[in-house]
């Protein structure tokens, strides 16, 4: 009888310690998730904060900083002043968007509302290919094809092919995919309903598009098309291959064939050689802050945007009071005015960059087609129209196609087992790449361990311990801005903490710290997406069973979302793969001895490729920089296709 | 039923959704100026069909259809025909209201827009006189260029019919109108409906029994893809001639 009650106690008691450490168990687990959350604050803060610290003393005042017309710092009076890079920057991004947001726009178009399910899943993947080829490779085509072509065809101002117009066609190229996807998902996001409707009215298929579709999704193509600039803005590698990098402004600045040298790629060629402290050093972090706020902006804008189209869609049914109310006349007058003072502009625009006979014949243009469009009927204006979106896509493939070409048929001639088995001989013109292969898994390896427990705890905390509230849309848009920081600015940031302020020197750990802040962004997002994807009954069901909170996380929600989770690993080991900026400034230096530490320098594929196509003299040096572009390109598609393959089965197979 | 007052015939139509045989040997024959009304359980198929009277079911992928769908003698369903044609004779309104996030005003003129008229004196008209028709001007006439967003969800139901109206169709489909909407607004849309049918022939779909023998002139009863019975809605409520139909209006399933 005793006996048994004791033993009855002794139940009671281990059922209480129990308890009690798992409920502590509970909480030491909240924390480590809410810290890997605000990790990403943390990095936006520190980065602003370190370049902030590094840029002062400006070595000028700042209005000299931002307005002086020249930048020579290495001169012998030397002047720091950046408006010739602000202003390339500038017309680089203007020229890639007049080519990147019609063909995106038209892309985007095509893909959601004309393409078939067949021809969507062939175009869809392609695009996102063109997202993931790195953008040391962008620049290596630019230079072995594009600047050729100008040098030999279009006799540029200084003789050159490096100008404004190859840096707008690359960056156009390059901001492509990151317009159509946002712009496409904006026009899914178009209830159906509006379409059926416009549809049911006797409206063409066209008519429905260009008059309900579209304008419903105008603020989430608004908001594309911001991202798109400041993917252009932000871009490095690939603008310092291929505009010649000579700090004017363009005489007149309607010249596309001069050179130019934008923000970005200042902070590429330059961190290296300056001594540490002097007024240069400072300077290159004044600029530095100037890239993080210019882009920060942007994003902010994109964000906003973003946000204010997924309200409207939760409270579309509310009736918005308008603060100030104009009568119906104010509106149609503030309309038509409206309408001249764009066409005014526009005019005054074109005739400065194009000058007045190219004006008066686009306006001509213009009005005949007002005319001629008045007298066709809807049907053919539909075919007219559903071509145009059509070559606009066929457009963006074959520029894909070109490509992959070019890439494949400049490197398959070095390509051989002993290329890919031996390290680099005589400044890399002899030899493989072995090093620059070790030397990136390494730094990728590395970049991942580190990213991956934080991005993925901070999606755990967002979509399982936090309610959608003031904290989850801090975090969230701090990751935002965290994925649209510039890559160079990481790697300026990675000087200046670990390298120079930790004593790190230029080392394998910095570069993977640096990385893995890059693509922390972007593990949070796909794991958040995956875990989105579990339904609610699920953890109830677990919950009611009485589980914990975390054991039905890690038993029930984590492994229907694992695939997911590792499609964003993979997409990230992609990314840190191709990245050649944050690395240059941290960790990455042209030699084939491997490192015998975490810290020393490696060598690495992108770098090595980029070092061989603009620093080393020489044929055979071209050839294996063509050879270690289609290593590089091969290795990071492989990523890619293994990413897109697994989220296909990953959504097949979930379909709850 | 005589056959100069058929409007809409459909011979033998069958459809499949991918492998689903959605539609089964549908034989119907409806006449001008009544409101037919196809009722039957949930997924028996009486949505799907009124979609293929105005060829709704072209956007729906994977979709096929087989037979005939006769408006006025014509097969809407030849090669020769432009579905958007068709459309602008046989209106739709649908299950949950869908305005376009324009104002009121441009909501109306919609229709007449894409189909080139751009008069402004004359686009007034068309709004003033569609509004009417849907018993909406009153309430709306000092507000035309407000979103049609802030409209309660009976308005937005009767803009939309009232958009529809802009486009003089002949017939009017309605795809289940009222099953968002409370029951005033319903009685406002039943009233109105009891209206239209003087200019309109009206098909209604509608898993409403007691709406069915309210406002229509003739009843179909679907069930599993088939048309089980077809006649005077009296008829079919009084002296329904199938079991199953019985066993349906009765109450015993559905």
């Amino acid at each position: 009888m005793r006996r048994e009650k004791s033993e009855n106690m002794e139940k009671e008691k281990n059922w209480i310690s129990r308890f009690f450490s798992k409920k502590i168990k509970e909480k030491g687990i909240k924390g480590l998730l809410f810290i890997a959350a605000i990790f990403g604050i943390l990095i936006i803060f520190s980065i602003l904060f370190f370049l902030l610290i590094e840029s002062y003393p400006l070595p000028t005042n700042i209005w000299d900083f931002l307005l002086g017309d020249k930048w020579n710092p290495a001169g012998s009076t030397p002047s720091y002043g950046t408006l010739p890079l602000i202003v390339g920057t500038l017309l680089v991004t203007l020229g890639a968007m007049v080519i990147a947001v019609p063909l995106s726009i038209g892309s985007a178009i095509f893909i959601s509302e004309i393409a078939t399910p067949r021809i969507r899943s062939i175009i869809k993947p392609a695009i996102e290919l063109l997202a993931g080829i790195p953008s040391v490779v962008y620049g290596f085509f630019g230079l072995i094809m594009l600047t050729e072509f100008i040098e030999e065809n279009m006799n540029p101002t200084y003789g050159h092919g490096e100008t404004l117009l190859a840096g707008s066609i690359i960056l156009g190229i390059m901001a492509i995919p990151t317009i159509t996807t946002v712009a496409e998902d904006a026009l899914n996001a178009v209830p159906k309903e509006y379409k059926e409707g416009s549809l049911a009215m006797g409206a063409t298929r066209w008519q429905s598009i260009s008059r309900v579709i579209v304008p419903s999704a105008l603020s989430g193509i608004t908001a594309a098309i911001i991202l798109g600039i400041g993917r252009a803005v932000g871009e490095t590698m690939a603008v310092l291959m291929v505009c010649g990098n000579a700090p004017i402004i363009p005489d007149p600045i309607s010249n596309i064939f001069s050179p130019i040298r934008t923000l970005t790629s200042t902070l590429g060629i330059e961190p290296l050689e300056v001594a540490f402290g002097s007024p240069w050093y400072h300077a290159l972090f004044g600029i530095a802050v100037l890239l993080l706020i210019i882009t920060l902006i942007v994003n902010v804008s994109a964000v906003f945007i973003l946000g204010k189209i997924k309200e409207k869609h939760m409270k579309s049914r509310k009736n918005k009071k308008k603060i100030i109310k104009f009568s119906e006349k104010t509106i149609n007058h503030i309309k038509k005015y409206f309408r001249y003072i764009i066409i005014l502009f526009l005019l005054v625009f074109s005739y400065n960059i194009i000058g007045l006979i190219n004006t008066a014949i686009l306006t001509l243009a213009y009005l005949l087609y007002r005319y001629i469009s008045k007298l066709l009927s809807e049907k053919i204006k539909e075919k007219f129209a559903f071509s145009i979106l059509s070559l606009s896509v066929s457009l963006v493939i074959g520029v894909l196609v070109i490509i992959l070409y070019y890439i494949v048929s400049n490197g398959i001639g070095a390509l051989s087992w002993e290329f890919i088995s031996q390290p680099a001989r005589d400044l890399g013109r002899q030899g493989g790449v072995l090093t620059a292969i070790i030397g990136t898994f390494y730094l990728v390896i590395g970049a991942i361990a580190i990213s991956l427990p934080i991005g993925v705890g901070a999606g755990i905390y967002l979509i399982e311990y936090k309610k959608e509230g003031r904290i989850t849309k801090i975090i969230r848009t701090a990751a935002d801005l965290l994925n649209g920081t510039p890559s160079i600015v990481f790697g300026l940031f990675g000087l200046a903490f670990f390298v120079l302020y930790l004593n790190f020197g230029f080392s394998l750990i910095a570069g993977q710290i640096t990385l893995a802040f890059m693509i922390i962004p972007t593990i949070l997002r796909t794991t958040e997406e995956a875990l989105r994807s579990v339904p609610q009954s699920i953890r109830e069901g677990s919950l009611a069973l009485g589980a914990t909170k975390w054991e039905t996380i890690r038993r029930v929600v984590l492994p229907p979302a694992a695939p997911g989770i590792l499609t964003g690993a993979i997409l990230g080991i992609g990314r840190a793969a191709g990245e050649t900026a944050p690395i240059m400034l941290t960790a990455v230096t042209f030699s084939s001895i491997m490192p015998s530490s975490i810290f020393e320098p490696v060598n690495a594929l992108p770098y090595h490729m980029f070092v061989l196509a603009t620093s080393i003299p020489g044929e055979e040096a071209k050839i294996a920089a063509g050879g270690t572009a289609l290593v590089l390109l091969l290795f990071v598609i492989g990523f890619y296709s293994v990413a897109i393959i697994l989220r296909n089965r990953f959504k097949k197979k979930m379909k709850w | 039923m005589q056959s100069r007052n058929i409007i809409l015939e459909t011979k033998k139509l069958n459809l499949w959704y991918d492998d689903n045989h959605a539609i089964i040997d549908v034989n119907l024959k409806m006449k001008a100026n009544k409101v037919t009304a196809l009722i039957g359980p949930s997924g028996c198929g009486k949505s799907t069909l009124i979609r293929c009277f105005n060829r709704m079911n072209d956007v729906i992928e994977g979709c096929k259809i087989k037979g005939e769908v006769n408006f006025h003698k014509k097969n809407i369903y030849d090669p020769s025909i432009d579905p958007v044609e068709i459309r602008k004779n046989i209106g739709m309104v649908f299950q949950k209201p869908n305005p376009f996030p324009k104002t009121i005003y441009e909501n109306i003129a919609y229709g007449p827009r894409v189909q080139g008229i751009n008069d402004k004196k004359k686009l007034d008209s068309i709004v003033e006189k569609s509004l009417k028709d849907a018993a909406l001007w009153e309430e709306v006439h000092d507000r035309l260029n407000d979103s049609a967003m802030g409209l309660s969800g009976g308005q937005q139901q009767r803009l939309c019919i009232a958009r529809s109206l802009a486009i003089e169709p002949q017939i009017i489909l309605m795809d289940e109108p009222c099953s968002a909407l409370d029951p005033i607004a319903t009685a406002k849309i039943e009233d109105l409906i009891n209206e239209l049918k003087n200019k309109y022939t009206v098909i209604i779909v509608t898993h409403n029994m007691q709406q069915a023998a309210r406002i229509s002139d003739y009843t179909a009863y679907m069930y599993l893809g088939k048309m089980i019975e077809y006649g005077d809605t009296k008829q079919i409520f009084e002296k329904p001639k199938e079991e199953l139909t019985e066993k349906y209006i009765t109450g015993r399933f559905g």
